[in-house]
């Protein structure tokens, strides 16, 4: 009796699943998110008779085999990694970024995390930071005397100091690309890490090297979807249901087997 | 012949439990990606038995119940949109060839994924075959694009054509796990769409499920209570003709 058993992986597939689709809709107004979505694989198949072993000497054979399944195994969590939508912000240091790329951070331990979340700040001493306070790779100081920051569509960081016409030039964004972007490690506050399955980074120029262009004075939403997330989380949860639904099944023929005298 | 009646409610107890095994695996797999379901076929089979021509009534042959085949249920799978550019949704009888270790093998779960190398692979990372084998896709590449008849094109160009296949006996395929099919001589796919963006989800219907569940926990049972019965005939029967009037 693998029933029990088979519909435990169900239960437990679905339950992960929850979790993937509820981590989703907490992170629906998260600024840069990409959803992720629960794949799911068949376990192996233990094959009672074989499709096409022979019945006859006169070489008649089985049409189709006798196989019976052992359950399902949740096998990956993916990000997909569409384009959100872009809200206007008007504020001068929010960037989007519109095309395949990420901006690079650079961790106090010294490693490089890339994001896609472009609410920058200004340190005391007038570094581009991101909003956990990570400094930007490579990084932008922008001096107090600086007025109004205007950041182009090809990455060019420029400010007007001291009062002048003309606008200084501070520096210039770049962007990462990955050949696999799902392959990507979260690690939270909006951060990515490079991992062996992602590829190496290629830093590019914003609108050259196809890393995609900036945009200022918006920031890109998470790519959510409730209506989806919704009507995957209601069948996720029927799913669920059904599964113990077949567990107190297989437990009621056990008991009519333990119940003859 | 008392025994053979709870023999054969055995057997048929015995095909129940496989059953259940079965429909626990359809349930299990509801939400998994191009997962059909499957069938259990029974059979009758009959048991010669003792025979005289001398009694006034000839002896009724046995029949016992065999579970001797699961048949794949390959009808398509609802299809939803997923927005992913390398979820591809098979509508029709074809499926997608990729490479394992063990030698090529078929699959109809079409959420694919990219390798760090840039090689196009399904979710346990085997490569997907296209007809001149794996296809890759440069580190510059945007915008993959793929037709209704597979063939992929990106900013750099034509990348080739997936492979379909389909099977004049689908039936004979073997399952591996993972999605994955075995076996039987592949063709070309005719008539067989691919829908980029989608994927197309498991064929299993809980309503269906759930009802057979129930009529198979109910034969049981009914099984079940045969063989007590069954168990109580001969008891009595023991008990009658053991009792010797001294």
């Amino acid at each position: 009796m693998k029933a029990l058993y088979i519909a435990s992986t169900g239960m437990s597939a679905q339950e992960r699943n929850v979790e993937v689709i509820s981590n989703n809709i907490a992170n629906m107004r998260t600024t840069g998110f990409k959803k992720a979505r629960a794949e799911f694989e068949d376990l192996l198949y233990q094959q009672v008779t074989r499709a096409g072993s022979s019945t006859s000497d006169q070489g008649n054979m089985v049409p189709a085999g006798l196989e019976i399944g052992s359950g399902v195994r949740t096998v990956s969590t993916p990000r997909v990694m569409s384009q959100g939508s872009v809200n206007m912000t008007e504020r001068e240091l929010d960037v989007a970024v519109r095309g395949e790329g990420f901006f690079m951070v650079q961790l106090p331990d010294g490693r490089t995390a890339y994001t896609r979340d472009g609410s920058f700040e200004r340190s005391p001493e007038g570094e581009l930071v991101t909003s956990t306070g990570y400094t930007i790779d490579p990084g932008i100081n922008i001096p107090g005397t600086a007025t109004s920051v205007a950041i182009s569509p090809d990455g060019m960081v420029s400010a007007y100091l001291n009062n002048e016409s003309v606008p200084t030039q501070m520096g210039q964004l770049q962007l990462a690309r990955f050949v696999n972007k799902s392959g990507l490690e979260s690690l939270g506050d909006n951060l990515f890490l490079e991992t062996a399955a992602s590829g190496p980074a290629q830093v590019g120029v914003p609108n050259a090297d196809g890393v995609g262009n900036l945009l200022q004075g918006y920031l890109e939403m998470s790519n959510v979807n409730s209506v989806t997330e919704i009507a995957d989380l209601i069948a996720a949860q029927r799913a669920y249901e059904m599964n113990a639904r077949v567990i107190s099944g297989a437990d009621e023929m056990m008991q009519s087997t333990s119940q003859l005298r | 012949m008392i025994e053979n009646a709870q023999l054969i409610s055995l057997s048929r107890q015995i095909a129940l439990q496989r059953q259940t095994d079965v429909v626990a695996n359809n349930m299990a797999n509801i939400n998994t990606t191009g997962f059909k379901g499957e069938q259990v076929l029974f059979e009758e089979y009959v048991m010669p038995v003792a025979r005289d021509r001398d009694f006034p009534r000839l002896d009724q042959p046995l029949s016992y119940v065999q579970d001797w085949a699961t048949i794949h249920d390959l009808s398509g799978g609802a299809m939803v949109q997923t927005g992913s550019e390398l979820d591809v949704g098979l509508n029709g009888d074809g499926f997608f060839a990729v490479q394992t270790p063990a030698g090529e093998r078929w699959t109809k779960a079409g959420s694919f994924q990219l390798s760090a190398n840039g090689t196009l692979v399904d979710a346990s990372g085997n490569p997907v075959l296209g007809e001149g084998g794996p296809i890759q896709f440069g580190p510059e590449e945007t915008g993959i694009l793929i037709a209704s008849d597979g063939s992929i094109s990106t900013s750099a160009g034509q990348k080739g054509r997936l492979r379909l296949v389909e099977f004049t006996d689908p039936q004979a395929l073997t399952r591996e796990g993972n999605n994955l099919w075995a076996g039987g001589t592949p063709a070309a796919a005719t008539g067989t769409r691919a829908m980029q963006g989608f994927v197309e989800k498991s064929n299993v219907s809980g309503v269906a499920e759930m009802a057979e569940m129930i009529r198979v926990q109910r034969a049981y049972e009914s099984a079940a209570s045969l063989a007590s019965k069954q168990d109580e005939l001969r008891r009595s029967a023991i008990q009658r003709l053991g009792d010797t009037n001294a």
